[in-house]
């Protein structure tokens, strides 16, 4: 893949590493993502994925190289590029009498964009709305997180990444405590939302689960790429299987 | 301040200084226990404790010789857990332990220099002999806490939701983080002649956790909690002066009483069964 001037995500010679990590945990990777492109990031436990996501959003030190998402630095300018990243994090473990409920925890996704000192306006709550609409919270909205079933606060972290109206979209195993049918409902959502020109970035190891469309696979192993190539969704299982055990 | 309504000058010096602080650290106490930073407010509570017995022995004043220890310990809490690279839980378990040393080691050489009194007030506080500066510096201090909750009050609710996730939302989350530990170090030190080292941990830690009883959103929680906290420790201050007891200890063994009653009367623990 080549570089240009549509490139949404862009990772020149990365280099990234944990606080009190002896060595980086991502090394020397490059990476450039257009708009609209969904991919599929696979590969061993202790491959790296997460971390990759994590170092587009700017979550973790990059020691070496650059991480540029929609124009913006992801480490000098790290919070402007998070207002327009959405990133669902995979291990959330949310206390049964968490005092929020799904709407509070759907707007925060705002709180960014928002900015200081601001009260919410009408239209974030359409968006609000909108998202928890979109993933089937409606009759929910008002409950406590916490006492809802992973799979349901799986589909809260959607929609408050949606309702954030995201230019890049990473989810991490976005279909791990979700059952077949919200399977097919979450990744027909996020086909559209690939569709509408966001990239879509996912780590996951449900690939029956992957919408039908071209997608990109990335496979990763020791923290660096060793596979980059379109697929078809029906052999994507295979391609990410063959590169880990040819590695 | 109150003197209209309580005409005893020493009576309302004790009831305005308990409203102050009980008003501050309940609404501190809310951040404290869902942010689950309880080590922190210990051992920062323990630090302002560790600097407050420092100054009174060498004759300093207490206060700010009380703001400056925590205030150093909250910022040598980060960095100190990443270069030992321990968990911070025990990195605070051993700067608790050395404050809570520091603290007894000058109380008990000041006990033996005729400061007896002094070492005793910072042990277990004392209402009645305060100046009317400590109680106005409290009532500021307690408005800054009430103006940084309401100016920042998404920012705080998201990262008291989850840290990360608030991040991710592009919320500056560093900058709100040191603000709150900023204002708890303030609180602490201000408290100490009031309610004493030993006892203040009751006021940051005891409303939250009677008010998350009954409560399921932070909203209400950040009502409920103060609330609670001014009539237990105005009642406190009104029984002990009364009454002629100790003020910070009665109200503490009050506040736990509610603590209690509060988990055994709590909605959150009915189980709920449908008949079908």
């Amino acid at each position: 893949m080549t570089g240009g001037a549509k490139d949404v995500i862009l990772l020149n010679q990365v280099y990234t590493t944990y606080e009190g990590a002896d060595l980086p945990v991502i090394q020397d990777v490059s990476l450039h993502i257009k708009p609209g492109e969904f991919v599929v990031i696979g590969g061993p436990n202790g491959a790296g994925k997460t971390t990759l996501l994590e170092t587009i959003a700017g979550l973790l030190p990059v020691v070496n190289g650059s991480v540029t998402v929609c124009g913006h630095d992801v480490v000098s300018d790290g919070c402007t590029a998070r207002k327009k990243i959405g990133y669902v994090i995979q291990n959330f473990d949310f206390h049964p009498f968490t005092p929020f409920t799904v709407e509070e925890v759907v707007l925060m996704g705002r709180y960014g964009k928002i900015g200081w000192l601001k009260r919410h306006s009408g239209y974030d709550m359409e968006k609000v709305t909108s998202a928890i609409d979109n993933l089937g919270l409606t009759l929910i909205r008002h409950n406590q997180i916490g006492k809802l079933s992973g799979g349901q606060q799986q589909k809260v972290l959607i929609a408050q990444n949606l309702a954030k109206e995201p230019e890049v979209l990473l989810l991490d195993e976005p279909f791990s405590n979700l059952d077949m049918v919200t399977r097919e409902e979450v990744s027909n959502l996020l086909c559209e939302i690939a569709d509408g020109g966001i990239p879509v970035l996912i780590v996951s190891h449900a690939f029956d689960a992957l919408p039908n469309r071209t997608i990109r696979v990335l496979v990763m192993q020791n923290g660096k790429i060793i596979l980059n190539q379109q697929s078809d969704p029906s052999k994507v299982g295979n391609l990410v299987r063959t590169a880990s055990v040819a590695a | 301040m109150l003197e209209f309504l309580i005409p005893n000058n020493v009576l309302c010096h004790a009831v305005e200084a308990m409203l102050f602080a009980s008003l501050g650290c309940a609404l501190l106490s809310v951040l404290i226990t869902q942010m689950n930073i309880s080590s922190i407010g210990f051992t920062m509570s323990h630090a302002a404790f560790a600097g407050g017995s420092v100054g009174a022995f060498f004759g300093f004043a207490i206060i700010p010789s009380a703001i400056f220890i925590s205030i150093l310990t909250a910022f040598l809490m980060g960095p100190l857990s990443d270069r030992t690279r321990m968990h911070t839980d025990t990195t605070l378990g051993v700067l608790f332990g050395t404050m809570m040393a520091v603290a007894i080691f000058f109380i008990a050489l000041m006990q033996g220099t005729g400061k007896g009194f002094e070492a005793s007030s910072l042990l277990y506080g004392n209402v009645i002999s305060l100046y009317r500066e400590e109680i106005y510096a409290l009532a500021l201090i307690t408005i800054l806490i009430i103006v940084f909750l309401i100016a920042f009050y998404k920012e705080i609710t998201a990262i008291v939701f989850h840290k990360r996730i608030a991040e991710i939302a592009g919320i500056k989350v560093r900058p709100i983080y040191y603000g709150i530990l900023f204002l708890i170090s303030i609180m602490v030190a201000i408290s100490i002649p009031i309610v004493g080292g030993l006892l203040l941990y009751v006021w940051l830690v005891t409303p939250a956790a009677i008010a998350y009883q009954f409560c399921n959103t932070i909203k209400r929680m950040f009502i409920m909690a103060p609330l609670i906290a001014i009539i237990i420790s105005v009642t406190g201050a009104v029984c002990g002066i009364m009454y002629s007891l100790p003020v910070g200890p009665l109200t503490a063994v009050v506040f736990s009483a509610f603590f209690v009653g509060s988990v055994a009367f709590s909605p959150k623990r009915k189980v709920i069964f449908h008949k079908h």
